[in-house]
């Protein structure tokens, strides 16, 4: 308990370290999967380590403290209060944040289903009409794929290609979840942040690499995205640090980084090491809190 | 640039993203565009008669129309539920880059520095 209760907090300062060096070296498939799961994993276990440091400061209630008199030992409390009370703080704070998280998603979700009204259920392509060259998944069942005139004009018909694969790589592999999963464990645990920004970017190049295979051509993908950044202009600055599409151009004009399973399973460790502690920290506080009311 | 990766592989395509690629193809283009002339525009060994099934099955949806006035056997884009579309998604635009933001775009912005370097990519790489 006096250790173990710290360790997701003490991952969750790890993990933002190792995430851009995997995002770096390592199949942006594998490095988007392991990092999101990592990141949950974390996530969960830090706030139930949150749980458990507040459940502590019953340890310091005053029936807990009478009885443990009475008995004539001396109650082995781990947790310092300021700790405890430090810990509650934290837990409000975590809620208040993933309600927001929750809160934000559905309203994006509903945009989404507005966005498709009035076009046929079983056609995959949303178009737009309009000016702003835009282009993006919509996830769900079926998923769609809304895409601007604008957008579609600006590109030739092998880049068109290109898009349209792109976006189903989004779809077919569900990156809409792993995204919002790893947005929520970075509302619970705000330290995981640029985990998040790493996976949201290593999407990008999944879908890239998955568009690159699909048109069976690197080099036409690469364009495809420099067309299409160029005609967005610099007037849409969307977070696109995280998604920066010059990384991700350039990471098309070399080979595809290899699935180093090692590193992954190095990352994968770290998440499930944090579930692991916080497991054994709650078998320790409840032996603890048994022993103080037996 | 277009044909040597993906000439053949019009037949693995389903219908589903078949009917994307035409639907993408008479967007892209401002006139309207008979069979033939998506054809060529689409590339990648496609038959004609798949072409022809999939506008027909594009028409029965009514997201295409036949152009009347213009050439005969000649199609164009349906505008309405793409214009209901656009404004939705300019209002959502508008209420602040949060819920488009948060969705897999494409591309998004470049910084004036990007702009220049791919700006040079074209020229350079002969696009």
């Amino acid at each position: 308990m006096r250790f173990d209760v710290y360790t997701p907090l003490l991952v969750s300062l790890l993990l933002p370290l190792v995430s851009p060096v995997i995002g770096r070296r390592v199949a942006p498939a594998l490095a988007a999967r392991v990092l999101s799961s990592a990141a949950v994993l974390t996530a969960a276990a830090a706030t139930w380590s949150l749980v458990l440091l507040a459940t502590a400061l019953l340890g310091d209630a005053p029936p807990l403290i009478r009885e443990a008199h009475q008995d004539g030992r001396p109650l082995a409390d781990p947790v310092p209060e300021v700790i405890g009370v430090a810990a509650c703080v934290a837990l409000a704070v975590v809620v208040r944040r993933v309600r927001r998280a929750v809160r934000t998603e559905r309203r994006t979700r509903r945009m989404l289903r507005r966005l498709c009204e009035g076009h046929p259920r079983d056609t995959e392509l949303v178009v737009a009409a309009s000016e702003v060259p835009q282009a993006f998944a919509i996830p769900g069942r079926p998923g769609r794929i809304l895409v601007t005139s604008a957008m579609l004009g600006a590109l030739a018909p092998a880049e068109r290609r290109v898009l349209l694969a792109h976006e189903r790589a989004h779809l077919r592999h569900r990156h809409g979840q792993l995204v919002t999963a790893v947005t929520f464990a970075a509302a619970a645990n705000p330290l995981l942040g640029p985990v998040r920004s790493a996976v949201i970017f290593l999407v990008e190049r999944w879908a890239d690499e998955q568009a690159a295979t699909d048109v069976g051509d690197r080099g036409t993908t690469a364009r495809a995205l420099a067309r299409a950044a160029l005609s967005a202009g610099p007037g849409c600055a969307l977070n696109f640090a995280e998604r920066a599409v010059t990384r991700r151009i350039a990471a098309l004009q070399m080979a595809p980084p290899p699935s180093l399973w090692p590193a992954a399973a190095a990352v994968l460790a770290l998440g499930v090491g944090a579930a692991l502690f916080a497991a054994d920290a709650t078998g320790d506080l409840l032996a603890l809190l048994s022993d103080a009311l037996t | 640039m277009a044909g040597t990766g993906s000439r053949g592989r019009a037949e693995r395509r389903s219908a589903g993203e078949l009917e994307s690629e035409v639907l993408a193809a008479l967007w892209a283009t401002e006139g309207p565009l008979t069979p033939a002339e998506i054809q060529t525009e689409i590339g990648g060994g496609l038959a004609y008669n798949t072409v022809h099934t999939i506008l027909k099955r594009l028409y029965d949806k009514g997201l295409v129309l036949r152009d009347a006035d213009g050439r005969r056997g000649a199609y164009r884009p349906a505008k309405n539920a793409a214009e209901l579309t656009a404004e939705a998604m300019h209002e959502a635009l508008d209420r602040g880059p949060d819920p488009i933001a948060a969705l897999q775009q494409f591309v998004s912005g470049l910084s004036p520095e990007e702009e220049r370097a791919l700006r040079n990519l074209f020229a350079g790489g002969g696009a």
